[in-house]
């Protein structure tokens, strides 16, 4: 590990896998994530999300390959490799016999930091003091959740590893913490969090891996995958329709119905703006591409080869962070 | 060393309830043992009545009327520190202890809470072993205590030595702690809490109907030694005060050697 990396990310991995028996949970995933991002983990269930997280703390070993964090290799040095690290623990794992305030108290005693942001986490979660010192077998599922959060966040970790934050969160609390994320990353702070909601993963992250199973499919920015799907343009022209010639390069048509068009575009659309604008257009609709879509189709065809394709074309392009 | 020093005391908080419940059984059972003796007046009805037990159930006790005659009390009382009850109990408690602090754990996810901040397995490990530890101090001076509170309560006919009392509580925690270093073992070898409790009586168990047949027949003494039982000897501890020291060192190094493969095989495995 060069010191660089060190200073400049926050987790590396390098063909990083993980093996049971016959089972390939994750192949050479390598990954790189910037100290300072937020950083989005995603995949469909089983595909080996839940394994890397694993072994990015040293909680299983790796069959071959190697994971860091800042620069400590996380099984033979996990301590190092953990000393500044928060971790979302399942809610489940808590101990129910025990009160939400003693098991914040024993978290924050294993972790060796004051739990300087308890408080802001209790109130912006709003989980209240009667509620902590109750046992957890009388808390729900998102008060089990909200105090995990504030466990794996109050004292104030470098790094976040988040497993589905904000799983059983209401929509105002969930906004919330997203909120909290920002402002936690806006003072350099780096998470890395796995996520099913990708419009939460739209709103915060900066960067994702997609892997499938057990292999990484794509980890690039945002905006580099919206740039790899198609937006879809409806058109109505006003007259007659135009030729299928004219439309440019990366233009597909995807059906017509009298003067109504939808097609997909892929990449720019100036181009196809420039060359609607020689029509006489009735109405025009843009969908931008939604991140749904394009996870969607990395999940069901990562495989085949035109994504592979996209996928290697944009790699090919830009020095992933 | 302040990480296993909270682990552990938080692993005695949250099993309090359920450690003094076993612990108030331990000191019952033990505390009725005088109450019965002394219900019976003097010691020889009780020599004439198990005169006429069966020797399949003497075996269980591991002794003889004619020891039990010439013993005295503290003979009568040693009975209660070799009875299937007292050894289910102790080994329940330390057994549950055990499982619940690691395959428990494990099984729940909650063993993450620790390993996900900077502590080592060495030290989330140390924490359970020093909570055997103290469990079988525990469970060891359950035993006496109530034994004793029994005395007070009832007493019996005949003398009794209270200082063999203690030698007795280091011969229960001679056989507890060797219990509590093997579940150890199964404990961090298993995934599930079921599946390591299961495998520790089942040993427990194989244990002693070794020692108990080899006391019925002949032909099985040569594996006697291959119990833990074996080992054990309460009317040794109680009526002469002296625990054999072939008889600590075996339990001693079968706890050690289940408290270190325990540590290897922890510290070397993937988590559930």
């Amino acid at each position: 590990m060069t010191e660089r990396n060190a200073d400049y990310h926050a987790i590396v991995t390098t063909f990083l896998s993980k093996q049971y028996k016959q089972v390939v949970a994750l192949n050479d995933v390598s990954l790189r994530v910037e100290a300072g991002a937020i950083f989005g983990f995603l995949g469909p269930n089983g595909a080996g999300k839940t394994t890397a997280i694993k072994l990015l703390l040293g909680f299983i070993s790796p069959t071959s390959g190697s994971a860091e964090i800042f620069g400590h290799e996380t099984w033979r040095h996990g301590v190092e490799a953990r000393q500044h690290v928060g971790y979302l623990v399942p809610a489940d794992a808590f101990y129910p016999e025990m009160s939400g305030r003693s098991q914040l108290d024993f978290a924050s005693r294993l972790s060796g930091s004051p739990p300087i942001l308890r408080r802001p986490l209790l109130d912006l979660l709003e989980l209240a003091d009667a509620d902590l010192d109750r046992d957890l077998r009388q808390y729900s599922k998102g008060m089990k959740q909200k105090l995990a959060l504030v466990a794996a966040a109050q004292h104030d970790p470098r790094l976040l590893i988040l497993d589905e934050p904000t799983d059983g969160l209401d929509p105002l609390i969930q906004r919330r913490f997203e909120q909290f994320l920002r402002e936690f990353n806006s003072r350099g702070r780096t998470v890395f969090m796995s996520s099913h909601d990708l419009a939460e993963v739209e709103r915060l992250c900066e960067s994702v891996a997609i892997v499938k199973d057990g292999g990484l499919v794509a980890h690039q920015s945002i905006e580099q995958i919206r740039r790899m799907r198609y937006r879809q343009v409806e058109v109505t022209f006003a007259s007659e329709a135009p030729d299928g010639r004219v439309w440019p390069d990366g233009v597909q048509l995807q059906s017509a119905n009298g003067h109504r068009y939808v097609l997909a575009v892929e990449g720019d659309i100036n181009p196809l703006i420039e060359a609607l604008a020689k029509y006489e257009v009735e109405d025009l609709k843009i969908t931008p591409p939604s991140l749904d879509d394009v996870f969607m189709t990395f999940y069901e065809s990562a495989g085949s080869s035109k994504h592979r394709s996209q996928y290697q074309a944009a790699e090919s392009k830009i020095e992933v962070s | 060393m302040r990480a296993v020093f909270h682990s552990w005391l938080w692993l005695m908080r949250r099993s309090a309830s359920g450690l003094v419940a076993l612990l108030i059984g331990l000191g019952a059972f033990e505390l009725i043992q005088p109450v019965a003796i002394a219900s019976l007046g003097d010691l020889d009805r009780l020599t004439g009545l198990l005169n006429i037990v069966p020797p399949a159930f003497l075996a269980l006790f591991n002794v003889t009327p004619e020891f039990l005659g010439g013993s005295g009390l503290t003979g009568y009382l040693s009975l209660g520190f070799s009875h299937p009850v007292y050894h289910l109990l102790s080994g329940a408690t330390v057994i549950w202890f055990a499982c619940r602090g690691l395959a428990g754990e494990m099984e729940r996810g909650s063993i993450q809470i620790g390993l996900s901040r900077p502590m080592s397995r060495l030290q989330v490990y140390l924490a359970r072993v020093l909570g055997v530890f103290a469990v079988t101090l525990l469970a060891a001076v359950a035993g006496p205590v109530g034994m004793i509170a029994g005395i007070a309560v009832s007493s019996p006919v005949g003398a009794v030595n209270y200082a063999n009392f203690i030698t007795q509580g280091a011969a229960c925690a001679l056989l507890t702690g060797c219990i509590g270093g093997a579940t150890l073992l199964i404990s961090a070898s298993a995934s599930r809490m079921g599946q390591a409790v299961g495998w520790a009586i089942a040993l427990l168990v194989v244990s002693y109907v070794i020692d108990y047949f080899a006391d019925l027949w002949e032909t099985l003494k040569p594996i006697e030694t291959y119990s833990i039982f074996d080992y054990y000897d309460p009317p040794a501890a109680l009526v002469s005060g002296v625990i054999p020291a072939m008889n600590a060192a075996v339990l001693l190094t079968v706890s050690m050697v289940g408290i270190v493969l325990g540590y290897v095989v922890f510290t070397r495995r993937d988590l559930p």
